[in-house]
């Protein structure tokens, strides 16, 4: 974008205006871009989660507004801007007025760090990845606002449990995107994307072969579990439907959004499928390759880059909807699976989710922290490491070697976790009929 | 460029130095929790505004992300904090003497600092363009595991501890813990208690398997 506004500003017009101008605005163009892409996906989203569920509930669905009921979020979005805004009088005014800001705000700011297509992204931080789940932890802080200014028992009861789920969730997430991270060496999305190029058998490149692409981490049994433990706390996270006691409508009203409505509430609103979409998209990003697939790699090796300077721009454009479109296609196939788990599955109790995510999925993922050390102990690591068994090996023996000791030490820590787990749930359901004499005698008179 | 960042060095160290003077200031302690994310907000920004990429993004995480939800979750769980005009521990003469303390401590921590410190010490060499980020995660973490292990492990120690140790003021008794029955298992439990003597009070029992039939209270009387 840079160099877009760059040339076109002092070498089409000649008017030489300074560095940091120019960076002032082409930063402010793909803000002002992905601010305008956000509340449309967020109008997308609403439509296709609600079609499909209607699906699995044998309706149709909206159908009126438009075709096949296209327009139907353009005017729930009306309904919302022209509802009365409403303010408890006992609420904390400016708190009540900020939190619907404080949840937005970071969702906007998750977007800077995602890339769209080869060389598409905002801004390449060399701790993209961490950013990304620090700025979402800031939504906790305006969820706790909402519930703590709207002075209503179950906007607080909401909150406390949306704020302890998110606080919860983000450690098994965060580590198993750390397993990830040991298998690339770097924190920064861009090139976490760029090491998922070429073929899935061998991260090891097998010469010959054209990058296809496909080198995704889902393929590693390591990247596998990874994937699976990440997208329930994703699930826990976005506050989708197993996990969504915050806003259990036939518990505690709809939570923290109690005592919002008209566009306040429609900002709470915008920011959970927000981002449920960039969970979502993350997901696509880190374990599925991002923009990566056949052919992207081809033309963007054609296109304009900064290690081809003179190739053609068509391949840019080329390339950059090939990416998007991969991205976004991944990305929808991930939400309609969050939509599927709505549709199939009941809410847990508050209990159940605090015990599956602190006992079973946080020891999962630390054993898997364990088996990504193996993985690039036997893939990379050499006689310098302290390694010398694996010397003589060719590529694919290494690999092979790997993938199965890998999948060999996650499958049975699953199998020892989940027999452990569900005995201690059995456990505690287990009834003493001794502890609760007094109390039915009691009633029983 | 320079000018632009010491202006947005301004208008973010004014916003630090404002929720700070706001955090002790403001009568109700929530609006004094609130003002005092916005201030590690604004250091987050200061370190990103010095490239310390790194360390802003921890600071967001750990100071925004966990450390104020935990201050939150202590101010909504203690009684009698949450309103306003709550009284001042000291008064009078005694808050200038407290006062007068803790500027005393605070300039002893400082005035080192601000005498021996080098100031305007130059930038650091490279390139031109392309300048050296401070402190990269890689480094970090080689200072972690070669140079300050000692203390490193330590402070995995005493993290440890306090682990352990919450878990241990926080554990309840399976026996003192009772849960809400669901209406099947209080059917269960009710048809066995009416039973003349139960064979020795069981142990216990797996949790019966939820039924549909209704208690009604003639039923539960035998």
């Amino acid at each position: 974008m840079y160099d877009i506004v760059n040339s076109l500003i002092n070498v089409a017009f000649g008017w030489g205006w300074p560095g940091w101008v120019i960076a002032l605005i082409s930063h402010l163009a793909v803000t002002t871009l992905l601010f305008v892409i956000a509340p449309f996906q967020m109008l997308f989203l609403t439509y296709y989660e609600r079609r499909a569920i209607a699906r699995m509930q044998d309706r149709i669905g909206p159908n009126r507004v438009g075709p096949a009921g296209l327009f139907q979020p353009i005017a729930d979005g009306v309904k919302m801007f022209t509802k009365e805004d409403i303010v408890p009088t006992a609420a904390d005014k400016w708190v009540h007025f900020l939190a619907p800001c404080v949840v937005v705000a970071p969702t906007m700011l998750m977007f800077a760090v995602l890339p769209w297509g080869p060389g598409m992204v905002p801004a390449d931080l060399n701790v993209g990845l961490l950013f990304f789940f620090a700025i979402s932890s800031i939504s906790a802080v305006g969820l706790m606002m909402a519930g703590l200014a709207s002075s209503n028992k179950f906007a607080l009861l909401g909150a406390m449990r949306a704020v302890a789920q998110m606080v919860s969730y983000e450690i098994p997430a965060v580590l198993s995107l750390l397993a990830v991270v040991m298998l690339t060496g770097t924190l920064s999305v861009v090139q976490l994307i760029e090491a998922q190029a070429g073929l899935f058998i061998s991260s090891a490149d097998v010469p010959g072969i054209p990058d296809l692409g496909l080198g995704w981490f889902i393929f590693t049994p390591v990247g596998f579990l990874a994937f699976i433990v990440f997208f329930i706390a994703a699930l826990a996270e976005g506050e989708r439907t197993p996990f969504d006691i915050p806003e259990a409508d036939s518990e505690i009203v709809a939570g923290y959004m109690t005592e919002y409505s008209g566009m306040k509430f429609g900002l709470f609103y915008l920011a959970q499928y927000v981002l449920n979409f960039l969970l979502c998209a993350i997901a696509a990003v880190i374990f599925f390759g991002g923009w990566q697939g056949p052919g992207v790699g081809w033309l963007y090796d054609r296109a304009i880059s900064p290690a081809n300077p003179d190739g053609n721009w068509v391949f840019n454009v080329l390339a950059g909807f090939l990416g998007v479109f991969y991205l976004l296609a991944k990305t929808y196939a991930f939400f309609f699976v969050m939509v599927w788990v709505r549709g199939a599955f009941p809410r847990l109790r508050v209990d159940q989710l605090m015990d599956f995510g602190w006992k079973f999925l946080i020891p999962l993922t630390l054993v898997n922290i364990v088996s990504a050390a193996i993985w690039v102990a036997l893939l990379r690591w050499g006689p310098e490491q302290g390694i010398t068994f694996t010397q003589n090996w060719a590529p694919i023996l290494r690999w092979g070697v790997a993938f199965v000791v890998t999948l060999a030490v996650n499958v049975a820590a699953y199998i020892a976790l989940a027999r452990i787990f569900a005995a201690a749930q059995a456990e505690q359901g287990r009834i003493d009929l001794d502890e609760y004499r007094d109390t039915l005698t009691a009633t029983l008179r | 460029m320079a000018t632009v960042i010491q202006i947005i060095f301004g208008l973010i160290a004014a916003l630090v130095v404002g929720a700070a003077v706001m955090v002790v200031t403001v009568r109700n302690v929530i609006h004094a929790a609130l003002w005092l994310i916005a201030c590690f907000f604004g250091v987050g920004a200061l370190y990103m505004l010095l490239e310390a990429e790194f360390l802003a993004v921890v600071q967001v995480l750990v100071y925004v992300g966990a450390i104020s939800i935990l201050i939150l979750f202590a101010i909504m769980l203690t009684r009698q904090v949450t309103g306003e005009g709550v009284r001042q521990l000291v008064g009078g003469w005694r808050l200038w003497l407290t006062a007068a303390i803790s500027a005393l401590l605070f300039a002893v921590a400082i005035a080192p600092t601000v005498i021996a410190h080098r100031w305007n010490t130059p930038a650091p060499p490279g390139p031109p363009g392309t300048p050296e980020p401070l402190a990269g995660v890689a480094e970090l973490g080689r200072a972690f595991v070669y140079e300050f292990l000692l203390q490193f492990q330590v402070a995995g120690v005493l993290l440890t501890v306090a682990l352990i140790g919450a878990i241990v003021i926080a554990f309840e008794e399976r026996a003192r813990r009772r849960r809400v029955l669901t209406l099947a298992e209080e059917h269960e439990l009710r048809k066995r208690l009416a039973q003349p003597q139960p064979v020795e009070a069981p142990a216990g029992e797996p949790a019966p398997a939820p039924r549909a039939t209704p208690i009604s209270e003639g039923e539960v009387q035998q």
